[in-house]
């Protein structure tokens, strides 16, 4: 027999009292779902309190909007007037000044594309939304991090403020602002705003804090004042580091045009994106992702390009080709020379042979749809004592089942955990788990369970979180949707992980499948994710299951990235050294190598939560019953106080995942 | 405030409206101030937005359309962001357009004149297999019933309803008349157009709750359920066909008086919106080309609206 440690001790009594909950929960329906009698009207009361609060607001906010809308109608009209050819040429010089001849010719290809396919216009209205966007989140984001460099008791205060930054479902506090700001894009410009200062943020205290001692003290031997040091010594110093921040910056508010298209006003490339989802029109809504995904991919290189530049000479062609930019702008006239509607009704071809497709594969994804809805998504929702009826798995939840079941549970955890008690236990709560399903858990268990976690890893501050968290959903009555989001996300994480470990396994052995999977993963990444939900729905239908389908393609990106990266940069001296001792390639990947890359590993998963998490409100578009849905039924009823609260649970638990995830093992 | 409530106050501030008469040959007002209307997602919206702006044109007027979502834009109509909007559907306005209406920021100028549906929809080919269709009666037939059963609904067949956020009946109708069914709700627009689509395509059953005028229907031939006698008249119980009305900011009158008028005479069939629908939607011409075309061949049906406002 195995002894125990105090924590496995500890944890084997939560388990018996687990289980204790899970019995007495068929005999008392009060432990299964949170009490409704202990729901409170918290959203009316919010809304009470915040909704004059931004009234009060609105004349600051109207007056933002106007000094923000100045500019941008400037810059929109200047990206209107001049002709595209000019526009392009201009853009390719950047590109050619930035990164060199490769970049100037993708340039001239990707905006020529994006022309052709009659985006043109739209496509500069989303430029300028990304033109004020950035220098504004980049400029708070500066100003934010070198109070975090200098100020380090404010430094704990913002890191949390800036993950609420990040998780927060940008939906969830769309109509505050729309009270605040008014109609317009100043709305959806500040939401794009909070939500990409953060990577400017961190990126500046980084670089701040790793200025090398050596430079800061040769700077106050030579007098600087702390003005000087600062901002001669200091900020070059971190230079290359800051634009990476910009480039972060850049990439996370072109992800929120569509964010901003919700509102409405600027007849951008988000708006058309979204357009076309509510038409369903996979051609148009892949064409107008594909210009967004060009635009990043061309901004991406740009700003990594200044980021990694070193102080040289301009090339060759950069200044004759200004100069031919400039002439075309004077010479040729601005709107008359886009091209007709050709590009887009080639676009809506697409749709003909999308629908040709479903019609010839619909026997096929039946079959791949009920076998997954059958074997993993009704057993994980429903558990076992939903699941064996003799409507889903054919047979009833008669006695000698129960009782087998029971049976194997306690066989399985003793005899795992005899060799080890964390396995036996872990056992037990998943064969729990697989009896009740995820959202049928008795709720005071997963109070127990996720405060005991959360103190474990995290102390006060995290159980605090976590018990908040979990008592705000049952109040406000979203226990339910939130237990829904948990087992959609921990189902699509699950699938996720597998699928984009073992990709990114292959592709740290092989070059070229790296090569060939990393646009794949660009595209997935940028791509607006509605334009996923069109070809799932129709092959899928409306319900969890395409729900399931979008989280997963845009999940499934993290892992393959940090597994390869954590496996590509495992320390040379070891795996050789394995390599000499014989070790076959399934051992060296198994024992050396993954091991090594753990930190890699679990950072990629952590990665995975957050990105299944934050696509929760984007599935809700195809009728699901979690808190996604709660986030987009309240902005359509414009009920600002149920929206933030729906939106503070899913942040919630996304940061309590994150802290536990982080937190050292037991 | 419930459906109910808001079409009987919306009705009788359009009773108001008639009683109290237009007041004719209005001023033009701030000809130099673009009047700025709202273009929301629907294609048939935009054709109405596009009509009624060009026709403000041929007023002497300026004219900006503002692409708008359709909830947040209701914000924009009570601060006087948006001037007007003219293809309001009422059944579909969340809870700001209440609000703002009894607040008096924004004011109902009437209906626009579509001959609208709403119902429960099915793709054509399930005549076939349910021969029963149209009538409501198919829907408790256990052979129909086991052709729309999915894993989720079993034992029942499923039905797709509104996003839950449109505030659907069909859930009440489906349990006023006991039928096997269970209402799954879409979560969009283009979920419902999508799986339309595909079951149209690849002739698996659907039935599902929608409306109409709508340019999918043009695309796809579906039919629709002759409903079961309704339990009682109310909304919740009965589906009627919704109104779609023209708003304006409570401003707008003061402001641009014969363009008022104008909007307020502004109407439109059903027929024409469905042909332009189809001329954009399917074969490709652009909104702009297709609404010009219309304006140019109509003049008989837009210059009395002219002539009233501004003589």
């Amino acid at each position: 027999m195995a002894r125990f440690s105090r924590s496995e001790r500890l944890w084997a009594v939560l388990l018996a009292v687990s289980a204790l909950m899970v019995v007495l929960a068929h005999q008392m329906p009060v432990l299964r779902g949170f009490p409704t009698a202990l729901t409170l009207p918290l959203s009316e009361a919010l809304n009470a309190v915040i909704t004059p609060v931004f009234e009060a607001l609105r004349p600051i906010g109207r007056l933002l909007s106007t000094m923000i809308e100045a500019p941008l109608a400037a810059i929109r009209a200047g990206l209107a007037w001049a002709p595209w050819p000019a526009t392009v040429l201009g853009l390719a010089m950047l590109a050619l000044y930035a990164g060199g001849r490769r970049l100037a010719v993708f340039a001239l290809l990707a905006l020529g594309v994006v022309a052709l396919m009659g985006y043109w216009p739209k496509a500069m209205n989303t430029l300028a939304l990304v033109l004020i966007s950035v220098p504004l989140a980049v400029g708070i984001g500066f100003a934010l991090g070198a109070l975090g460099h200098l100020v380090p008791k404010a430094r704990a205060g913002l890191i949390f403020l800036l993950d609420v930054m990040q998780t927060w479902p940008a939906f969830g506090y769309l109509i505050p602002l729309l009270l605040m700001f008014g109609f317009g894009p100043a709305a959806g410009l500040a939401a794009s705003v909070i939500f990409s200062i953060p990577p400017m943020v961190r990126n500046t205290m980084l670089g701040l804090d790793e200025v090398p001692p050596a430079i800061v003290e040769s700077a106050l031997m030579a007098g600087a004042r702390p003005g000087q040091l600062f901002w001669q010594a200091k900020v070059p110093v971190a230079m290359p580091q800051l634009m990476v921040g910009v480039n972060q910056t850049t990439m996370a508010s072109l992800s929120m045009v569509i964010i901003i298209a919700i509102i409405g006003g600027f007849n951008d490339i988000g708006w058309e994106v979204l357009s076309a989802m509510r038409a369903a029109e996979l051609g148009r809504s892949l064409g107008a992702g594909l210009v967004i995904v060009l635009i990043a991919v061309l901004l991406d290189r740009i700003t990594r390009g200044f980021a990694g530049r070193r102080r040289g000479v301009a090339p060759r062609w950069l200044g004759p080709g200004l100069m031919a930019a400039l002439v075309l702008a004077l010479l040729l006239p601005g709107e008359a020379l886009l091209p007709d509607e050709e590009g887009q009704r080639w676009l809506r071809r697409l749709d003909a042979w999308l629908l040709g497709f479903v019609a010839w594969s619909a026997p096929v994804f039946a079959v791949l749809r009920n076998a997954i809805t059958y074997g993993v998504m009704l057993p994980m929702r429903l558990g076992f004592s939903g699941a064996a009826s003799p409507m889903v798995w054919g047979f009833a939840l008669s006695a000698p089942v129960t009782l087998t079941y029971i049976a194997v549970s306690l066989g399985g955890v003793v005899a795992l955990g005899c060799r080890a008690p964390w396995r036996g236990i872990g056992f037990g709560f998943a064969a729990l788990v697989f009896w009740t399903g995820l959202p049928g858990f008795p709720w005071p268990g997963v109070f127990l369970l996720m405060g005991f976690a959360t103190w474990r890893a995290g102390g006060a501050g995290l159980f605090a979180l976590a018990m908040g968290a979990l008592l705000l959903a049952g109040v406000s009555g979203l226990w339910q949707p939130m237990m829904q989001s948990i087992y959609l996300c921990a189902v699509a994480v699950l699938i996720s992980f597998a699928i984009g470990a073992t990709l990114g396994v292959i592709a740290a052995e092989s070059d070229r499948f790296s090569a060939l999977l990393r646009p794949v993963s660009d595209t997935l990444q940028t791509m607006p994710q509605f334009v996923f939900l069109i070809p799932a729905l129709m092959l899928f239908r409306v319900g969890e299951f395409t729900a399931l389908i979008a989280i997963v393609l845009y999940a499934v990106v993290p892992p393959i990235r940090y597994v390869e990266h954590g496996l590509r940069s495992a320390r040379a001296d070891l795996t050789e050294a394995a390599v000499q001792m014989g070790a076959t390639p399934w051992q060296l990947l198994w024992q050396v190598k993954l091991p090594l890359a753990r930190g890699s590993v679990r950072l990629g998963l952590n990665q995975t939560i957050m990105a299944a998490l934050s696509m929760l409100v984007i599935a809700a578009l195809v009728g699901t019953r979690e808190l996604g849905q709660q986030v987009y039924v309240a902005l359509s009823r414009a009920d600002a106080g149920a929206g933030l609260i729906a939106g503070a649970v899913i942040a919630a638990i996304a940061l309590v995942a994150d802290r536990l995830l982080r937190a050292p093992v037991a | 405030m419930t459906k109910k409530s808001m079409n009987a106050a919306v009705s009788l501030l359009a009773l108001a409206a008639v009683t109290c008469g237009p007041a004719l040959a209005a001023g033009p007002g701030a000809v130099d101030e673009p009047i700025r209307l709202a273009m929301l997602e629907w294609t048939g919206a935009q054709i109405s937005a596009r009509i009624a702006g060009k026709v403000l044109e041929k007023a002497g007027y300026k004219v900006d359309y503002v692409t708008a979502g359709n909830y947040p834009h209701f914000q924009g109509l009570a601060d006087g962001d948006i001037a007007a909007s003219v293809e309001i559907w009422l059944n579909n306005v969340g809870d700001v357009y209440p609000k703002v209406l009894a607040e008096g920021k924004v004011e109902d100028i009437g209906s626009l004149g579509l001959t609208t549906n709403e119902g429960w929809i099915y793709p054509k080919f399930m005549e076939e297999i349910c021969p029963a269709l149209p009538s409501w009666e198919a829907l408790k037939d256990p052979d129909c019933v086991a052709l729309l059963a999915t894993p989720d609904t079993l034992p029942n067949g499923r039905f797709l309803d509104y996003p839950a956020d449109w505030g659907s009946r069909a859930a009440t109708i489906i349990a006023d008349n006991t039928l096997p069914l269970t209402a799954v709700p879409s979560g969009s627009e283009g979920a419902q157009i999508a799986e339309l689509r595909a079951a149209s395509a690849a002739k698996t059953p659907l039935v599902m709750m929608f409306w109409a005028p709508h340019f999918i229907l043009a695309e796809v031939e579906v039919g629709w359920v002759e409903m079961p006698p309704c339990k009682d008249q109310s909304n919740e119980h009965c589906i009627m066909p919704p109104d779609v009305n023209k708003v304006v900011w409570s401003g707008f009158s003061q402001k641009w008086p014969a363009a008022y008028e104008i909007l307020k005479a502004f109407r439109f069939s059903t027929e024409d919106q469905q042909q332009m629908m189809l001329a954009i939607d399917e074969k490709g011409q652009s909104l702009d080309a297709v609404t010009t075309e219309w304006v140019a061949a109509n003049e008989a049906t837009w210059r009395p609206w002219l002539d009233q406002a501004l003589n």
